[in-house]
């Protein structure tokens, strides 16, 4: 398995070393749905170099509820569309958009998929696009399928994109999927960076938390002073908040009427508080937490990522608010307390 | 406590929970249907309605989690928390009993005696005996261990003298809690007790004060030689600094620290209902509103659950609280921002402008009672010193 940890964490000076266990094995398949959220959570505190947390919490749920086989290893997860044909044209066909229906499910496959997270550590890519004959398709790539131009995200974690040349996918890995499972996909990448939010949170506080009480100034540590405590006590609320609404929707995975509103709304608040949460972390670092000499930046740099990507806090809150405002009368609170 | 101490983990309401939360929203609904006031925003500070108390009575939900033995309901913390977050959130006029409910009755019960219980509880749970809080004084606010008030030793009892301040209810609640100081110890902590006084005595005299919105519910309590016996005594001697410690840790941790201004939200969100379409800046900052109120509730809960399994969550129940009362306000400015719309308190009672006066004139209250904001900061930095 191909690993490239971003140059800037292999130097991380963090107090546990990052365990080979984080990295390499996974989980079994049954894991209960909260454990993995907590495996995302360690993820975004530990800033593990490979996409755990799409894996655990999107490509290997997606893979299972299309009936595909789970592979080994670390996966992710890419959506966007494609020029997507069937390899086996039935002749006899007339109908469907292209013109064409297939013989069986096989693909042909052309186009950019943009961003996508870890995909140089990946050993395959769960794909999500508009199929040949109309309606969603999900499909997974191998990593030997596609062609990488590297990119990054805020934080030096790899973002690449992936060139696809006519890649050829046999039917046994193409499922046609319903809408619900699109809309699921989103609302899980959601999760799951909300997941890694929390984490990275908590590692704020954490660092935030040792540092005021080891740096002296005017002769007394830092946590001495009234205007850093009150700073320091709405960092620690404010990471407690977003860590609350992951809980929330980590239990609600296993009740599928509220599973994905639940989501919405910790992908939302998680978005939302990395402004208030990095703000006051650096504040209270003073200069060091502004340069490589401290490892906040693993954290508050990726935070700053994740709040962007997988449609990005604007998107989760317009979510949110159309399907209250959607919901008449008392529908706000309805929705809030779950029915 | 440790950090992770703050992780408090996602509740699951019981089954029961469910039901309950489904009969409150009914017997609102008939309410509502009925012409009673709903919907008004801090309507546990200002709804003062004791007619419709004792149709909550009637049901069941007030002193829902004093035993059966006294009168109350036998029910858990849980169960009332969802009662009245349904209530809270509806704006339903519940501060008549709302400290007796709270507060006075749990208080009563841990600390009073025999015949206090007796005496006191039934009538709390019946929605007949309501409570005033006499802790703060002119010069005792956030420093609440400073108070002048004294209660001397009499032949009978005791004597009590001094006056109290932002006294909400006075002027039409029974009874009050008042802490005074019973010795002039060194130890400021020790030497105070608190007593259950009665309103009405001819030597207890009650000023208004009226709020920023000219409505009255604060007053002085002017206790002017009030004789006491002993059994007025609540609790032991020189307890009252303990007592009065897991009395705020009840006042703090409870719903009505993030759901005072629901009720404009839910206004808002008719109004813009009625209205049609709804621009995306419009539907985002709705959902950011409620993105953060959801995730305040979870959090809250966490706290009733933690409080329910007997768990200590008072630094937990102090971040819910500055969260949630910073919430409180920082609604009020998104909804005007959300829907331009000037508030006027002179508008019809119950219409979007006037909802929205009502809160904006009650917004500095909600980050100060019940332990500001900075004083609660403390508590958590606190709890991360003894963390270290
Ligand atoms: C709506 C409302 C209802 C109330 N109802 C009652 C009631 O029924 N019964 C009752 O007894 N009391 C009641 N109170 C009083 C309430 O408990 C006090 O207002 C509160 O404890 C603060 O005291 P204070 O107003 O004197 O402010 P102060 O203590 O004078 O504080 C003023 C400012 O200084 C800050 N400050 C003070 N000390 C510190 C410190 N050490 N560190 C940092 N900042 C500090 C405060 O946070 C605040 O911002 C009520 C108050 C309100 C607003």
């Amino acid at each position: 398995m191909s690993i490239e940890p971003c140059a800037e964490s292999v130097a991380e000076p963090l107090s546990e070393p990052l365990s080979e266990r984080a990295v390499d094995a996974l989980p079994p398949l049954d894991t209960a749905p909260t454990a993995l959220v907590a495996l995302a959570r360690e993820a975004g505190y530990r800033s593990t170099p490979a996409p755990l947390a799409e894996t655990l919490l999107v490509a290997r749920p997606l893979l299972a509820a299309a009936g595909l086989a789970v592979p080994d290893g670390q996966l992710t997860v890419a959506a966007g569309p494609l020029d997507v044909r069937f390899t086996h044209v039935d002749t006899d066909s007339r109908v469907g958009p292209s013109g064409a229906a297939g013989t069986d499910d096989a693909l042909r496959v052309s186009g950019t998929l943009h961003r996508v997270p870890w995909a140089r550590a990946a050993e395959a890519a769960v794909v999500l696009t508009e199929g040949p004959g109309g309606g969603p398709v999900l499909f997974l790539l191998e990593a030997t399928e596609w062609r990488q131009v590297a990119g990054t995200n805020l934080a030096g974690e790899p973002r690449d994109d992936l060139v696809l040349l006519d890649v050829a996918v046999p039917a046994e890995r193409v499922r046609r999927i319903p809408a619900a499972l699109v809309r699921e996909a989103t609302w899980r990448s959601g999760l799951a960076r909300a997941a890694l939010i929390a984490g990275a949170a908590r590692r704020c506080v954490e660092l935030t938390v040792d540092h005021t009480s080891s740096r002296v100034q005017f002769g007394r540590p830092l946590s001495h002073f009234q205007a850093v405590k009150q700073e320091e006590a709405k960092l620690v609320e404010e990471a407690a908040l977003v860590a609350a609404a992951v809980e929330a929707a980590a239990s609600a995975l296993s009740e599928p009427d509220s599973a994905e509103f639940t989501a919405w709304l910790a992908a939302a608040q998680a978005a939302a508080s990395v402004a208030e949460i990095t703000r006051i972390a650096h504040q209270l670092h003073g200069a060091i937490g502004f340069t490589e000499l401290s490892p906040l930046r693993l954290a508050t740099t990726r935070m700053w990522s994740w709040r962007d990507e997988d449609s990005g806090e604007r998107a989760w809150q317009q979510r949110i608010g159309r399907h209250v405002l959607d919901g008449g009368s008392g529908g706000l609170w309805q929705q809030v307390t779950g029915g | 406590m440790t950090l992770s101490d703050l992780d408090l983990g996602a509740v699951q309401l019981p089954p029961e929970a469910t039901r309950l939360r489904q009969e409150v929203r009914d017997f609102l609904a008939a309410e509502r249907a009925a012409g009673t006031v709903l919907g008004r925003p801090d309507s546990w500070l200002t709804g003062w309605d004791p007619a419709f108390t004792r149709r909550l009575a009637r049901r069941g939900w007030i002193g829902m989690t004093l035993p059966r033995a006294y009168g109350g309901g036998g029910r858990s913390n849980l169960e009332r928390y969802v009662v009245i977050e349904e209530l809270l959130a509806a704006g339903a006029p519940v501060s008549a009993h709302w400290v007796a409910d709270r507060q006075a009755g749990p208080t009563i019960l841990r600390h009073g005696t025999e015949a206090q219980r007796n005496h006191f509880l039934p009538r709390i749970a019946a929605g007949a005996c309501f409570f005033s809080i006499g802790m703060s004084e002119q010069d005792s606010g956030s420093d609440l261990a400073s108070v002048r008030t004294r209660a001397e030793r009499t032949a009978n009892g005791w004597r009590l003298t001094g006056t109290k301040m932002w006294t909400g209810g006075a002027h039409v609640n029974d009874h009050a809690i008042v802490l005074a100081r019973t010795d002039e110890s060194e130890d400021r902590h020790a030497g105070l007790s608190q007593f259950i006084v009665d309103l009405r005595d001819p030597h207890v005299r009650v000023e208004p004060i009226r709020l920023l919105s000219g409505e009255h519910t604060f007053n002085y309590c002017h206790l002017e030689g009030v004789e006491l016996t002993d059994e007025a005594l609540l609790g032991r001697p020189g307890d009252g600094w303990r007592q009065v410690t897991g009395e705020l840790a009840l006042e703090r941790s409870g719903p009505e620290r993030f759901l005072s201004t629901l009720p404009l939200l839910s206004a808002l969100v008719g109004q813009l209902q009625r209205t049609g379409a709804c621009s995306p800046e419009q539907q985002a900052r709705v959902g950011r509103l409620t993105a953060r109120l959801a995730s305040i509730r979870q959090l809250s809960l966490g706290v009733a659950a933690a409080l329910a399994a007997g768990r200590p969550a008072d630094v937990q129940a102090a971040l819910v609280k500055d969260l949630g009362t910073r919430f409180e306000g920082e609604l009020v400015n998104e909804v005007r921002e959300i829907l331009p719309i000037a508030a006027r308190f002179d508008a019809t009672r119950g219409s979007y402008p006037e909802l929205l006066a009502t809160a904006i004139l009650h917004a500095p209250g909600y980050t100060l009672r019940g332990g500001t904001n900075e004083i609660l900061r403390g508590i958590i930095t606190r709890g991360l010193e003894l963390s270290r």
